[in-house]
């Protein structure tokens, strides 16, 4: 091709000063950033921090206006120097399976991928064989892409990105809306092929706890790098320690806390408090100390996760301020009765779409004050669940009662009782702030005499007092999605239902999000049932509900749904060793079938700690590797759908 | 420019044309839709006017003179009225377009040499069907004077009734009309509208197709692969070519056999400069798809940019002699205008070649400006 041969130890990437704007819009605001050769660089941001427009630059597709990028050390900065780096580059764009052609099975999406980058015919049936046997799509060759799985369809988009040998591999956002069992696989593949390719993988995605997965990684936020670097590292870079409690009155406690600290959450029944520059144990103390007249159950401090970390930095940097309302409008209407009532309830609810079952007879209820979480990939049926229960799709068979009607006949009192924030945004973006509440409150039908009173209540509860007057088109993802909230609370229904509400909104907008969430819910005694792909936000429900292919596959609040996945499979070993992805291959033939690389640690669900930390360190020995480190967590709530995902899969194969 | 690159974007496109049977049906189903839509829609024959009498006369000669008028296919005799007041009722509710009044004594006046006058009220709300329903009333008057005259003079000069014509109207007209003799509008319109649906439909499937890509994300695949620009635009552009050509000589057909249009020219002349059109044509979507981003977008922006020139500028419903300088000068810019002449030519005028070379060269320097254009702004590394 005529390159300068390249020394091992330069970059893959380069990059200096890097910015990107549309029109007078920045998109990126100067970023500085080197990947190795081999590693998996990740870099993790809300929407609209910049990833895209930066991995477009670096794979040569889009021009950008100022600043020095190097890829393979040549220098790309026309078009004709961007085609330089292509042949030896694969780039796979946002999107599930948008890059893709749905018409085309899957060999024929591959063998115009190898056609495209002239692999030898050759070459492209030895690596077809290879790639399609990796990624178990070898069953599906002749299956048209759209009628693939969200996994499955990102799995191919790999396949057809590595066809022709890349050394360079960028993926953009390959995770989102894909379900943790195949996101988890997504990634064992990915790095079981880096690894015997030698390639390097700059990758992004929104889920701060697919942080682990990468060697090094990049916060983004606005356009800017927050911090860069190992996982642990940026988490160390916070200088505080997580405090998490349980204490009664709930609420009483997080207004304490609040007052005291920027950086507070409730998680179902749990606290989380962020405290600065202090040990965990000194922390732990201080927060103790300072809540008086509460009863505080359990407290327990530790080392800040990545996402708190992220948040204390935007926090440190002054970009964002957690700021709180102090909630002093009054409602006007008498509380909804606290207590036992039910709100929503689903007995046997199916639908189908001609030959496919988008859902299968599920059951559920929902009590009055209860954060109810509907749990699943995109396509488990969640939506339809939703648009049933609020009377938009009739079911194809079962029934349920929705704020004590009938949703099979009463279809309208249950509309005028219920609020609804859909997934697609449903506010009219030339319209002010104050203009769509209006409108909301106006459709709703809220009497002239109180609409003033319930729009202050409105502004007041979803935190809008600042940005009134402003145009719905000019805010931020997170503040919309709280006027779109507050629209459905126009009306103050007792029932409220909101679908995916904090997709792509970055982790400070979410927190502030749940905050009123919580609040409507504790205070206000409102049942909400909220549907997430967010493993991480799942927590915060107060029940849950895991649903896969249509059906409900768990159904328990989180703190119990983890203490079963603890008594079934044990604790979450994370194992650190010299040579994590030798070690890894050993551990699987020794039978350790759920083990799983994230990043440089090897994940393990243990019963018995103990033999099974001789068992590794006897197999680790015999192959010389070291182990560096190996430590015990509880398990997530992602390792609970994972789990419960795999065994329904291999009960239904045996 | 690597052939392999090249087949494999147009056997993925051909393959995804094929299997979204919508875009498939579309392909071939849109352009004889408007063109029959069109066709058959679009007539200029002014024929069958719906008219009324108003007869105060009642006499031999009164009935003669509105038998000419009953008589012709140029006119619909609707009925008779009474009164002078009911032709309001029907011309407002368009139930006649032109109503003919006798006066009383219209028989007695005449014969006694005297001159009369009939009264004629013509709609003008369409002015071209009024100017043609207005001749054809001037007509058949002159008709019915000349004859009036002639018999005067054979009867009082002795002599026989067509010596006595010779003489009133010593010069007759009698006019031939060449390449359409019948004057059937839709002659002329049918191979007229092949311009425009060849006009409308390759930039529309070609715009299409780019913009998909672009809408999808999966313009990225290209963007970041080593295929040259050049190759990826013939690529995308050889599935829509031969569904055009195609087109071409289904319309074509459609002309012939539907329309009753003759072909009196050369058919691989005719069939050779269609191609260099619609590959002209073709390249003005490749301009529309580097301007939008949506394929809600393109379709707009396709139909006005071909619609416009095709319907006002090509010389298809307003002659280009009788526009306007300015106006005459903007319908040389767009292709429209040579094809319907190369279009016309062949159909009715059997011309080939040697008269229609200008019209083919314009053509082809207008596909090679458009695809030059196309080529230098599409970018594998663009700003958005």
């Amino acid at each position: 091709m005529g390159e300068t041969p390249l020394v091992n130890e330069n970059p893959v990437i380069k990059i200096q000063g890097f910015c990107k704007s549309y029109k007078k819009q920045a998109a990126v605001k100067g970023v500085d950033l080197s990947v190795e050769r081999g590693e998996i660089y990740g870099l993790i941001g809300p929407d609209g921090s910049g990833k895209s427009s930066l991995m477009k630059a670096i794979a040569g597709v889009l021009s950008f206006e100022q600043g020095e990028l190097e890829v393979f050390g040549i220098k790309v900065d026309s078009e004709s120097s961007a085609e330089r780096i292509k042949g030896r580059l694969g780039f796979m764009p946002q999107g599930l399976g948008l890059n893709l052609y749905g018409d085309l099975s899957v060999e024929e999406n591959i063998d115009f991928f190898a056609q495209l980058r002239q692999v030898t015919p050759a070459q492209l049936a030895e690596r077809k064989q290879k790639l399609l046997k990796i990624t178990r799509l070898d069953k599906f060759r002749d299956r048209p892409m759209k009628n693939l799985s969200g996994g499955m369809k990102q799995k191919l988009g790999l396949v057809c990105t590595l066809i022709h040998g890349p050394e360079l591999v960028v993926l953009d956002e390959p995770t989102t809306g894909v379900d943790p069992v195949s996101r988890g696989d997504f990634w064992a593949i990915l790095a079981e092929l880096l690894r015997e390719q030698g390639v390097t993988a700059l990758v992004s995605t929104a889920y701060m706890d697919e942080a682990a997965r990468f060697h090094r990684l990049s916060l983004m936020y606005d356009g800017r790098i927050l911090a860069a670097g190992e996982p642990e590292f940026i988490c160390r870079q916070a200088q505080g320690s997580l405090v998490e409690l349980s204490a009664e009155p709930q609420i009483q406690a997080l207004d304490q806390l609040k007052n005291h600290y920027a950086q507070v959450e409730a998680i179902g029944s749990r606290l989380r408090v962020f405290v600065d520059d202090k040990s965990p144990n000194e922390a732990s103390k201080a927060v103790s100390d300072l809540l008086v007249g509460v009863e505080v159950k359990a407290i327990r401090a530790s080392e800040a996760e990545l996402e708190d970390a992220f948040i204390a930095l935007l926090r440190r940097r002054r970009l964002a301020d957690q700021k709180t309302n102090n909630h002093a409008v009054p409602r006007l209407d008498p509380p909804l009765p606290e207590g036992q009532g039910i709100a929503i309830e689903a007995r046997q609810l199916t639908r189908d779409f001609g030959q496919f079952r988008a859902v299968d007879r599920i059951d559920f209820t929902v009590r009055q004050g209860e954060i109810f979480g509907l749990l699943g990939a995109n396509g488990a049926g969640k939506t339809t669940a939703i648009k049933m229960l609020t009377g938009i799709v009739p079911p194809t068979a079962g029934e349920g009662q929705v704020a004590g009607a009938d949703m099979r006949y009463a279809g309208q009192t249950i509309k005028e009782r219920i609020g609804y924030m859909s997934q697609a945004f449903s506010l009219y973006l030339d319209l002010t702030v104050l203009e769509n509440i209006h409108l909301y409150a106006r459709i709703y039908g809220v009497s002239r005499s109180i609409i003033k009173q319930r729009i202050a209540w409105v502004i007041d509860i979803a935190g809008l007092a600042d940005v009134t007057g402003q145009l719905t088109g000019s805010l931020p993802m997170g503040i919309r999605q709280r006027l779109a909230l507050g629209c459905a609370l126009a009306h103050q229904p007792g029932v409220l239902f909101l679908d995916e509400p904090t997709s792509g909104v970055d982790p400070v907008g979410r927190r502030r999000f749940w905050d009123i969430l919580v609040r409507l819910a504790r205070v206000e005694q409102v049942a909400i049932l909220v549907t997430t792909h967010y493993m991480s936000e799942a927590e915060h429900c107060d029940h849950l509900a895991l649903m896969y292919a249509g059906r409900i596959i768990a159904d328990d609040s989180p703190t119990n749904m983890i203490r079963a996945l603890q008594q079934e499979a044990g604790q979450l070993l994370k194992i650190a060793t010299d040579r994590p992805l030798e070690a890894l291959a050993l551990l699987k033939q020794a039978d350790f079938k759920g083990a799983a690389l994230f990043g440089k640690h090897i994940h393990l669900l243990a019963l018995d700690i103990e033999t099974v930390k001789k068992q590794i360190d006897a197999l680790l020995d015999k192959q010389a590797i070291r182990l560096i480190d190996l430590t015990v967590h509880a398990p997530t709530l992602e390792d609970v759908f994972v789990y419960r995902v795999l065994a329904l899969e291999n009960q239904e194969l045996s | 420019m690597n052939l392999i690159r090249v087949w494999a974007v147009t056997y993925k496109e051909w393959r995804e044309i094929l299997r979204d049977r919508l875009f498939f049906a579309m392909a071939f189903v849109l352009p004889l839709v408007i063109f029959l839509v069109l066709g058959w829609g679009i007539s200029f024959d002014v024929e069958n006017i719906p008219f009324a009498v108003l007869d105060q006369d009642k006499t031999a000669m009164s009935r003669d003179f509105l038998h000419r008028f009953i008589d012709s296919r140029y006119f619909d005799y609707k009925g008779d009225v009474r009164s002078e007041r009911e032709f309001d009722a029907l011309l407002a509710h368009s139930d006649i377009r032109f109503a003919i009044i006798i006066p009383p004594r219209f028989q007695e006046h005449l014969l006694a040499g005297q001159s009369t006058s009939v009264q004629s009220l013509i709609d003008g709300v369409f002015p071209y069907r009024a100017q043609v329903a207005k001749g054809y009333v001037s007509a058949i008057i002159a008709n019915f004077n000349s004859y009036s005259l002639a018999d005067y003079l054979a009867g009082t000069r002795g002599i026989s009734r067509e010596q006595a014509l010779a003489q009133v109207a010593p010069v007759l007209i009698d006019p031939r009309y060449l390449y359409n003799q019948a004057l059937r509008s839709q002659w002329s319109m049918a191979s007229g509208l092949l311009m425009l649906v060849l006009m409308v439909t390759p930039p529309f499937l070609t715009a299409l197709g780019v913009v998909r890509e672009k809408e999808n994300g999966s313009i990225y695949n290209i963007y970041a692969s080593t295929i040259s620009r050049s190759e990826f635009i013939l690529g995308k552009f050889l599935p829509y070519l031969l569904i055009s050509c195609l087109n071409i000589l289904i319309l074509w057909w459609v002309v012939m056999n539907v329309f009753g249009t003759p072909f009196k020219g050369d058919p691989l002349f005719y069939y050779a400069a269609s191609v260099i059109y619609v590959i002209c044509t073709a390249g003005a979507g490749l301009l529309i798809s580097l301007l939008v981003q949506t394929q809600v977008a393109a379709i707009m922006l396709t139909m006005v940019i071909s619609f416009v020139p095709a319907m006002l500028y090509s010389g298809l419903l307003v002659p280009i002699e009788s526009m306007e300088a300015g106006t005459q000068f903007e319908a040389h810019l767009f292709p429209t205008l040579y094809y319907l002449r190369i279009s016309w030519g062949s159909f009715l005028k059997g011309l080939g070649w040697a008269e229609l070379w200008f019209d083919v060269v314009a053509l082809m320097l207008y596909a090679i400006i458009l695809w030059v254009v196309g080529y230098l702004n599409f970018h594998k590394r663009p700003k958005q």
